[in-house]
């Protein structure tokens, strides 16, 4: 069982020092604002441009069962609502993703380069909480960096297909799931794989370096294969998302069972 | 009581290189000893191993009764570590990296500004606590790391290099500090460091490593027992002595070795009971002795006799064998511990 005590205070230890770094916060913040503020808002506004353009027969190729909700829309909102609503999905999990790489990679190799990791080791925190710690100071700051993230992608979508839309279209109840569910999910993933190589890695650079041949397939995947979440239905969603965290749980837990002080030292 | 720390046949690798091998010592409670040796001796292995950061291929520790590698969370409840780096985070304020650091220790957010506040100010950082840590100096972060491992009041203290980096000032405050903290409250401290003026003055024994082998555990007198047979004394001439004079002390009945100096000369007698033949034969040539001063072996000298040995036992060494004399220093290996 995790107790409360240290391992919050290890994370508020992280969190505390995350805030302080500037090369970490810059592109925390930068990478969601690019890609998820202006990125949406230059392509929205070339889809409002072009709202008259045919998507018919595009639509035409997809399966009838995931045309049908964007077919079915007037067909002045059919680009806007295939381009924000869909093909800008990616990002929902590109985000998540990298923040918690980052993070995660900096968790044991971070403090390593910095020499404060065996500051750190001689605390009276059992090694596994003390895992569990550093896996969750990296994961709570990339579901909020996130969550604010979507929420502003959904503020400027509405905003700049306001002329088309007259209304508010995102997020609908599948976005939900994603954001909420299956987003957190792919997080936690990329934080099971990340945070196992810190361990291992003397340097944060050489963390992202090993973890990148895993992180960019698991990057390609998401970037795949998100649109076509957003077009499926919502059990199929859910089952998903609980198949990541699955995934993810395992390597977590599996990571804590293997980790020991003695290991990061002599490793 | 028993002994606070005590070590079994301690022992562990890295891959092919022995980093300690079979290490037996005990400290009481109450009492600083110093791990000296070499870069690679084995000395920060042990103090990782004592506090269960590290586990033993072989023999085993126990630390106010516990096991380090079974009850490491425990144990590390009750000591405090002064790491060689330092160990603080740069991008948090020297209050800061000691607030968040007693939190993970249990101290409420009050106790530990209180705590904090109270050791900066002993250590002479008080004006410096709300700074970030980056600027500072490697004595600057070598004191708030000091405040770091002290926050809890550990019963165990461990320091690796607690005075390098420091102004000669400092490096009294924190001399003074740990001293008082054995001396008044009974705190167990083991010292590592390459600073044996620091380890004479503050450390009861010493335990000589190298390589990851124990090569000698005692007081400085004990050492120097084993090392050189009778009694130094320093002969006051007033200056060097010259060849009639050497060749009286050397006739001179009870005396061992000899050895000039720039205030005369350095000689080691069988006994206290040598000295008045010795100074006798020399006023009887009229040689003025304006001062006969019994010299004890200094920590310097016995830990390089010890080094010189070393290398005379391994056939590396130049001169096989102790020096003559606790002041016949030879630089072993151009490393001071």
């Amino acid at each position: 069982m995790i107790g409360t005590g240290p391992v919050a205070a290890v994370i508020r230890k992280d969190l505390t020092a995350i805030r302080r770094s500037k090369a970490v916060v810059i592109p925390m913040v930068a990478i969601p604002l690019l890609l998820l503020v202006a990125l949406p808002i230059g392509i929205g506004l070339a889809a409002r441009a072009q709202r008259h353009t045919d998507v018919s027969g595009f639509l035409g190729r997809l399966p009838g069962s995931v045309a049908e909700p964007i077919v079915s829309l007037p067909p002045d909102e059919q680009l806007v609502v295939l381009v924000s609503g869909y093909l800008l999905a990616p990002l929902f999990l590109i985000v998540p993703l990298m923040v918690a790489a980052v993070l995660a990679a900096d968790a044991f190799a971070g403090e390593k380069e910095r020499r404060t990791i065996e500051t750190l080791l001689h605390l009276p925190i059992p090694d596994r909480q003390l895992f569990y710690a550093k896996v969750l100071g990296a994961f709570l700051p990339a579901l909020v960096v996130s969550w604010l993230g979507f929420a502003l992608f959904a503020v400027v979508t509405n905003a700049v297909a306001w002329p088309v839309m007259h209304r508010i279209f995102v997020p609908t109840r599948l976005w939900g799931v994603v954001i909420l569910w299956v987003a957190p999910a792919v997080a936690a993933l990329g934080m099971g794989v990340m945070v196992r190589v810190s361990a291992r890695a003397k340097t944060a650079q050489e963390a992202n370096q090993l973890g990148g041949a895993v992180i960019l397939p698991l990057l390609f995947l998401a970037v795949g294969q998100s649109t076509g979440l957003l077009l499926v239905t919502m059990p199929v969603a859910f089952g998903i998302g609980a198949a990541v965290w699955a995934i993810a749980g395992i390597l977590i837990v599996r990571g804590a069972e293997r980790f020991t002080r003695d290991r990061i030292l002599s490793g | 009581m028993g002994a606070v720390i005590e070590t079994v046949d301690l022992s562990r690798a890295f891959g092919p290189q022995q980093a300690l091998d079979g290490l037996a010592i005990d400290v009481q409670e109450g009492e600083i000893v110093a791990l000296l040796g070499p870069n690679g001796a084995g000395k920060t292995t042990t103090v990782r191993l004592l506090n269960g950061v590290l586990d033993p291929d072989r023999g085993r520790a126990t630390v106010l009764g516990l096991d380090p590698a079974r009850d490491g969370t425990e144990l590390r409840r009750r000591t405090g570590v002064l790491t060689e780096a330092a160990g603080l985070d740069d991008r948090l304020t020297a209050r800061e990296n000691l607030v968040l650091i007693a939190g993970i220790r249990g101290l409420s957010g009050r106790d530990a500004s209180r705590r904090a506040g109270e050791l900066l100010e002993r250590l002479g950082m008080a004006g410096e606590a709300d700074r970030s840590v980056q600027g500072f100096s490697t004595g600057q972060r070598k004191r708030v790391s000091l405040a770091l491992a002290l926050l809890h009041d550990p019963e165990v203290l461990f320091l690796d290099e607690p005075t390098s980096g420091l102004d000669p000032t400092a490096s009294r405050q924190v001399i003074e500090l740990i001293a008082a903290l054995a001396r008044e409250r009974r705190r167990t401290v083991v010292v590592c460091t390459h600073f044996l003026d620091a380890a004479d003055r503050l450390c009861q024994r010493m335990a000589v490593l190298d390589r990851g082998r124990l090569h000698a555990f005692g007081t400085t007198e004990e050492l120097a027992a084993t090392l050189w047979s009778g009694l130094s004394v320093e002969l006051d001439l007033g200056g060097p002595a010259d060849p009639t004079t050497l060749a009286l002390v050397a006739g001179s009945r009870g005396v061992l070795d000899f050895e000039r100096v720039p205030t005369g000369v350095l000689v080691r007698v069988e006994g206290r009971g040598a000295v008045p033949s010795l100074v006798g034969a020399l006023v009887g040539r009229e040689v003025a002795v304006y001062g006969v001063v019994p010299r004890a072996a200094s920590l310097e000298d016995v830990y390089f006799a010890l080094q010189e040995r070393r290398l005379g036992d391994e056939g590396t060494g130049r001169s096989p064998g102790p020096p003559r004399s606790p002041g016949d220093r030879v630089a072993a290996d151009g490393g001071h511990a």
